[in-house]
């Protein structure tokens, strides 16, 4: 029951103001993609586009091969699960889920095997009379996702379907979402603003950036290769770093600035680079921390003294002012607050942009 | 908190004495006086009394009214449902513009507006006639029963409407389009999803416009003269024209009775809803 869907140059407005400004994506049939993106970036106008209920200016959306950018919403194979779950409060967790057979005009007996069927499915066997507003927000959730499943959509829409569980219940949701959605082969769109959600659910990942599309990619690849600074602090390497560098061969040499020691990085720079500012972006987990005189080689060596110091678990996370900026940096030992140290950056661990480039 | 909450009962107690003053004492006068004869003496007279005379107007009361509601529950729920699920945003903002309207307009002149809308001369037959969509001949006045719901639901369905459209306007969008996704229609949808989640507000509307209904004099004095007509005319009739202050209240004992049945039908259906949740 899978299929292609092609989202070809979509770009849709409220009004005035242009809301995603020409996004294309091709997702292959059974494909888990999740669209990640800061809060009000288009996401969901992205999947609210793609479902029929917006509109788009210009574009095509076609699925298995087939145009659908001019029909409604029913005849697009799609079904969604809204953030809200958008649960009918007067009706019972089988009216609800059984709501589009309904409409589909099955006869009582063939909607009542489905239902029960699908509540098996989401472990919800003995809800079906009960109440929606009766349930906890997991079990909601699962109702929604259900209501959607019930119609056997061709392509399943997920906006942001875990933000409103509680952190415990989501780890365990994600892993469910996501075996129903491989054992049913379905093919499906799961909108996200949660990097970690994305990177462990998702076959591919679509980072969306102000209403286009900044990055697609396996989540290895996003996590390890971001392509733009935006990508790189938007998955987790938030720490900043501006050098002045030159390149040699199939290294770069980083000339001493207001933050940073001279090093020497076996590695060749962003493509086309000669000489100039960068922009480097690391990871707190990628850096260390060593004694104020160390030195190591291929590394950024960034002076400093720590300024705070915290334990999230499993390792200490300090924030080293160096210079005017501070970095944090994770380091399984307890130092000591004002400790001057130098913060580690492996040249492996930098992302490397060159300034300017946005 | 003590001190507080002693200085906050205590600016209620005003409002309470108006309250008390202007309303729960004449009302429990009339109540009481229901009961009494001209004397004074304990007696069911003004019932049996109400009971030979007026049965067939409360009826006739207790229908208009009835009909009234199912109409204006009937225009609220278009009006309210146009506004939500409409796709023309010129109508939609048309229709918001001017369904409001009779809102500001009384009773008395509603009704003496209809006495020349509708009467058999009137307004609209005359444009009917006009527009060749009836014979002259074939033209009825409206100035009877017809006359009294017809300036009933056009003075209160604006007031449910209202109610109505608001709490449709504060129900969350995506339940609607998860119905729309699903491939209900307009009107399902707006029967199956939006309605029963609306059914409170629409339920108050309608209790609301009940016991207005019930009170008001006007309409049915000056659009249907003839009898039965309701019990606000028979009231007035007992009080001005005989003096018999008795049956009337007996008769305001009865009106009460039913918007109190109103009222109670109302809550019990607010608690069963509430106890669902
Ligand atoms: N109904 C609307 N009317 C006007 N602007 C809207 C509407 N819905 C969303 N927007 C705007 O469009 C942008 C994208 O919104 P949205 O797609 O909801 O973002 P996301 O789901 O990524 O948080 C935001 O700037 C938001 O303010
Ligand atoms: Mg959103």
């Amino acid at each position: 029951m899978s299929a292609r869907l092609e989202i070809d140059r979509i770009e849709t407005s409220y009004g005035a103001t242009r809301v995603l400004k020409g996004v294309s994506l091709d997702v292959a049939p059974g494909e888990f993609v999740a669209l990640l993106g800061s809060s009000g970036c288009g996401k969901t106008t992205l999947l609210r586009t793609i479902a029929g209920f917006l509109s788009a200016d210009a574009g095509e959306i076609r699925v298995g091969g087939r145009d659908i950018s001019g029909e409604p919403p029913d005849r697009r194979g799609m079904a969604m699960v809204f953030q809200s779950y958008a649960l009918w409060p007067h009706m019972t967790v089988a009216q609800n889920v059984g709501y589009g057979l309904r409409l589909k005009k099955w006869d009582r007996a063939r909607i009542d095997a489905r239902v029960n069927e699908i509540l098996a499915m989401l472990k919800l066997d003995g809800f079906g009379h009960r109440n929606v507003t009766q349930l906890s927000g997991g079990q909601r959730q699962r109702v929604a996702l259900g209501r959607a499943l019930a119609v056997e959509p061709q392509v399943l829409l997920l906006d942001e379907p875990l933000s409103n569980l509680d952190a415990r219940i989501r780890e365990d949701v994600r892993h469910e979402i996501k075996a129903l959605q491989k054992s049913l082969g379905i093919t499906a769109i799961h909108v996200t603003h949660d990097r970690e959600e994305a990177m462990v659910m998702a076959d591919r990942i679509v980072i969306l950036d102000a209403g286009q599309i900044a990055q697609v990619g396996p989540p290895e690849t996003i996590y390890n290769a971001p392509n733009s600074p935006f990508v790189a602090a938007f998955m987790g390497a938030t720490n900043v770093v501006r050098i002045e560098a030159e390149r040699s061969g199939e290294a770069i040499v980083v000339a001493p600035g207001a933050g940073n020691r001279p090093a020497r990085l076996a590695r060749p720079g962003p493509q086309g680079f000669a000489r100039g500012k960068l922009v480097a972006h690391f990871r707190s987990e990628a850096a260390e921390l060593a004694d104020a005189g160390a030195d190591f080689a291929d590394s950024l060596m960034l002076p400093g003294r720590i300024v705070q110091a915290a334990y999230p678990g499993g390792v200490w996370r300090y924030s080293v002012a160096v210079g005017e900026s501070q970095f944090l940096v994770d380091a399984p030992e307890k130092r000591a607050l004002g400790d001057a140290v130098a913060v580690r950056v492996p040249a492996d661990a930098l992302h490397l942009y060159q300034a300017g480039a946005s | 908190m003590g001190p507080n909450r002693n200085i906050s009962i205590l600016l209620t107690v005003p409002a309470l004495v108006v309250v008390a003053l202007l309303f729960i004492y004449p009302l429990g006068f009339s109540l009481v006086g229901a009961f009494q004869d001209k004397a004074g003496a304990w007696t069911l007279g003004n019932f049996g009394r109400a009971w030979d005379l007026y049965r067939l107007d409360t009826a006739f009361t207790v229908v208009i009214v009835l009909v009234s509601c199912a109409l204006i529950a009937f225009f609220s729920v278009a009006i309210g449902g146009y506004l939500t699920l409409g796709e023309s945003r010129v109508a939609k903002a048309i229709l918001n513009f001017v369904y409001r309207w009779p809102l500001f307009i009384p009773f008395i002149v509603a009704a003496q507006c209809m006495r020349t809308f509708i009467a058999r001369n009137g307004m609209m037959n005359m444009t009917l006639v006009y527009f060749g969509i009836l014979d002259l001949d074939q033209v009825q006045g409206f100035l009877d029963w017809r006359g009294i719901v017809f300036t009933f639901v056009w003075k209160q369905t604006p007031f449910v409407a209202l109610m109505v459209a608001g709490a449709m306007a504060g129900l969350d969008r995506a339940t609607i389009e998860a119905a729309r996704n699903l491939g209900a229609s307009r009107l399902r949808i707006l029967v199956e999803i939006v309605v029963p989640q609306v059914s409170r507000t629409l339920a108050v509307g309608l209790v609301l416009s009940f016991v207005t209904m019930m009170s008001v004099l006007s309409v049915p004095l000056m659009l249907s003269g003839q009898s039965p007509s309701m019990l606000t005319v028979n009231m007035a009739w007992r009080i001005n024209s005989v003096g018999d202050y008795g049956t009337a209240n007996a008769l305001g004992f009865v009106s009460y009775l039913m918007t109190g049945f109103a009222a109670w039908f109302y809550l019990r259906h607010g608690m069963r809803e509430r106890a669902g949740r």
